[in-house]
């Protein structure tokens, strides 16, 4: 054995080895820097809207036409490679700006989500009995109502100004709405796998050594299906994104920021017209991210779960 | 330290599952010591009780259906029946460690093994960082691992069925315990491996002056390293004594056919000897005495199909629950 290989047996950790297979594989990791791409995109509005909101690269309100009254969008112009809408504004713009609003969203419900429901899953799980009954009670009343109309219902109530003096209304509103009415899949995911791994060897060892409970949740179990949390993680995250569009078509989303959803919206009544690329511009970007997400959560999940560990 | 008092004393310990088919009395009214820097071997079958013994004793008897519904368990003179759930997580790996079967599932997958063998160091005694780091890398070598710095940084996986035994160990044995519980520690391991662990076992021991509590089903492991041995038959303790008086004069129909079944050297045989019939089902145990339908005196003996017999002192320093013991009286 030389020198080179007793060092990467010596580096061959499960982290290590997931990211030594995924980068093996060229097509997910395309997809990774696409959507490392938008995630960039996003990052850009982010601090380009805190330095100058009224910055041209991010200044999606600019009218490029002339007038205020409706002027008939525009595919192509000097200053519009993408387009205008019926507002005169750029397609281009408001579509990146959509990025932002997005991934904000999914990103912000996805945490949200796990910090509910991964505590409470494990709970649920290691402790049975009586704090099982009344976790497994709380999600599957939660599952028995239909999502799309439960989201809705949140996002209305959180719309309005008399909750916490209108703070939750727009934006958080929206990700609020997702991430408190979407934490069952992932409560139950982690409840399962953690009563599959409680009665295990080495957590009867880490109680001989004198572990706490919750020492034995957090250091011992938790650890043991953080990959399950990353995979949960990347799918669900396509799911939110999707929501969010759902929600902001239906109107119920942040009414000062453009977003894939409304412009779908007033995209539907120009489509008729022939106006066609305020429309693409928004479905096409959806549908790239949720291909590339999907993508490289499906080769995430087959390079960290270890039951597939052994494919090279 | 009281030279009279045993570190741990176990008086009349009954252990049960509450099951739906019923009760299952895994362990019976069951009494033995463990003398201080002495190896107690508790020998005997599979489902006979053995385990649940070693459980009960760190209060680890599964929450779900177990419970210790009588006896004491003096450690020290102190029960720990009556300790409470934290004081009890302050002896376990800290004065009583234990180390099990089976090495290839004991070890966390997801951490090093470093990590795994200064938690009780963290834990107990409070020390932190480099020092808990060291100490591993010290432990390591204690227990015989080539190259410790390097392979305290590796994980479960990369090593093998005996290293990881060693890391039990080492795991065990990092915050000096007084008292191992030892459940069946080669069972699952080759018998190279095996001779290795158990001369590591008795090096340690002997250095730490620590006691074992030792559990086998293997009569040849309790000859080479015990000092005690308390043979257990379907939830009873049927014969306790040292290790010397029970491999020469076993008193109890059970030992002497446990003894009988074991291959010797120079003796040719067909086929070795064993005991006819199974263990009794926990949850249907047979009237009088448990072993008597296996018995070839209590099968035809009326009194041992009546009446169970109680573990009694036959002779200076051992005991035994047979009615037809030599020294048992009536």
């Amino acid at each position: 054995m030389n020198e080179d290989n007793i060092n990467s047996f010596q580096r061959s950790s499960l982290w290590h080895d997931a990211f030594r297979r995924l980068r093996r594989r060229k097509f997910a990791m395309v997809c990774f820097w696409i959507v490392a791409g938008y995630f960039a995109l996003a990052v850009f509005v982010y601090i380009a809207e805190s330095i100058d909101p009224t910055m041209s690269a991010i200044n999606w309100k600019e009218q490029l036409g002339q007038g205020m009254e409706y002027q008939r969008p525009s595919l192509c112009s000097v200053k519009t490679i993408f387009g205008t809408n019926f507002l005169g504004q750029s397609t281009l713009i408001s579509t990146l700006y959509g990025v932002k609003t997005a991934l904000a969203v999914a990103f912000a419900a996805s945490v949200i989500s796990i910090m509910i429901g991964v505590p409470l899953g494990a709970a649920a799980g290691y402790f049975g009995g009586v704090v099982d009954d009344i976790v497994v009670w709380i999600y599957s009343t939660l599952s028995n109502i239909p999502w799309i109309i439960l989201v809705m219902a949140f996002a209305v109530v959180l719309n309005d100004d008399k909750i916490m003096g209108g703070k939750l209304s727009g934006e958080p509103g929206v990700y609020l709405a997702i991430g408190l009415t979407s934490w069952v899949g992932i409560c139950r995911l982690i409840r399962g796998e953690i009563i599959k791994r409680k009665e295990s060897e080495y957590v009867l060892a880490a109680k001989a050594v004198g572990c706490s409970n919750s020492r034995i949740i957090f250091r011992h179990l938790l650890p043991n299906v953080f990959h399950i949390i990353i995979i949960n993680f990347s799918l669900r995250f396509v799911s939110f994104i999707h929501m969010e569009v759902i929600i902001s078509f239906l109107g119920l989303g942040d009414a000062n920021k453009p977003s894939w959803g409304k412009m779908i919206s007033a995209a539907s009544s120009e489509l008729t017209r022939g106006i066609w690329w305020e429309m693409t511009a928004a479905t096409m970007a959806i549908f790239v991210l949720s291909l590339a997400l999907n993508i490289f959560g499906d080769a995430l999940r087959d390079c960290l779960d270890p039951k597939l560990r052994m494919e090279r | 330290m009281n030279e009279n008092i045993p570190l741990l004393s176990i008086r009349n310990l009954s252990t049960h599952f509450f099951v739906e088919e019923g009760v299952v009395k895994a362990v019976e009214d069951v009494s033995f010591d463990v003398a201080e820097g002495k190896t107690l071997a508790v020998v005997g079958e599979s489902g006979c009780g053995k385990s649940v013994t070693a459980l009960s004793v760190m209060g680890l008897v599964p929450e779900s259906a177990g419970r210790v519904v009588d006896g004491q368990i003096l450690f020290r003179g102190d029960d720990l029946l009556k300790k409470t759930e934290s004081q009890m997580r302050r002896i376990r790996g800290n004065e009583i460690a234990m180390i099990f079967q089976e090495p290839m599932t004991s070890l966390n997958p997801v951490f090093t093994i470093g990590n795994q063998i200064v938690e009780a160091v963290k834990l107990h005694q409070g020390i932190k960082g480099e020092h808990a780091w060291s100490h591993a890398v010290e432990m390591l070598r204690k227990v015989g691992i080539a190259d410790p710095a390097r392979r305290v940084r590796e994980y479960p996986h990369q090593m093998s069925g005996g290293m990881r035994q060693r890391v039990m160990i080492a795991m065990a044995l990092c915050c000096w315990p007084s008292l191992l519980i030892a459940d069946e520690p080669t069972t699952a391991l080759d018998v190279t491996i095996q001779a290795q662990i158990l001369e590591l076992l008795r090096e340690l021991q002997k250095q730490q002056n620590m006691s074992v509590m030792m559990i086998t089903h293997d009569l040849g492991v309790a000859a080479e390293n015990a000092d005690d041995v308390a043979v257990v038959y379907a939830s009873n303790i049927v014969e306790t004594a040292s290790v010397a008086a029970i491999f020469e004069e076993p008193l109890h129909p059970y030992t002497q056919g446990l003894l009988r079944s074991m291959p010797r050297l120079g003796q040719k045989m067909e086929r070795l000897e064993s005991i006819g019939g199974s263990v009794p089902n926990p949850l249907h145990f047979p009237q009088g005495c448990k072993f008597h339908p296996r018995c070839p005196i209590g099968v035809s003996d009326q009194r041992c199909r009546t009446q169970q017999p109680q573990l009694r002192e036959v002779a200076p320093g051992r005991c035994a629950a047979c009615f037809h013991a030599k020294g048992y009286g009536d």
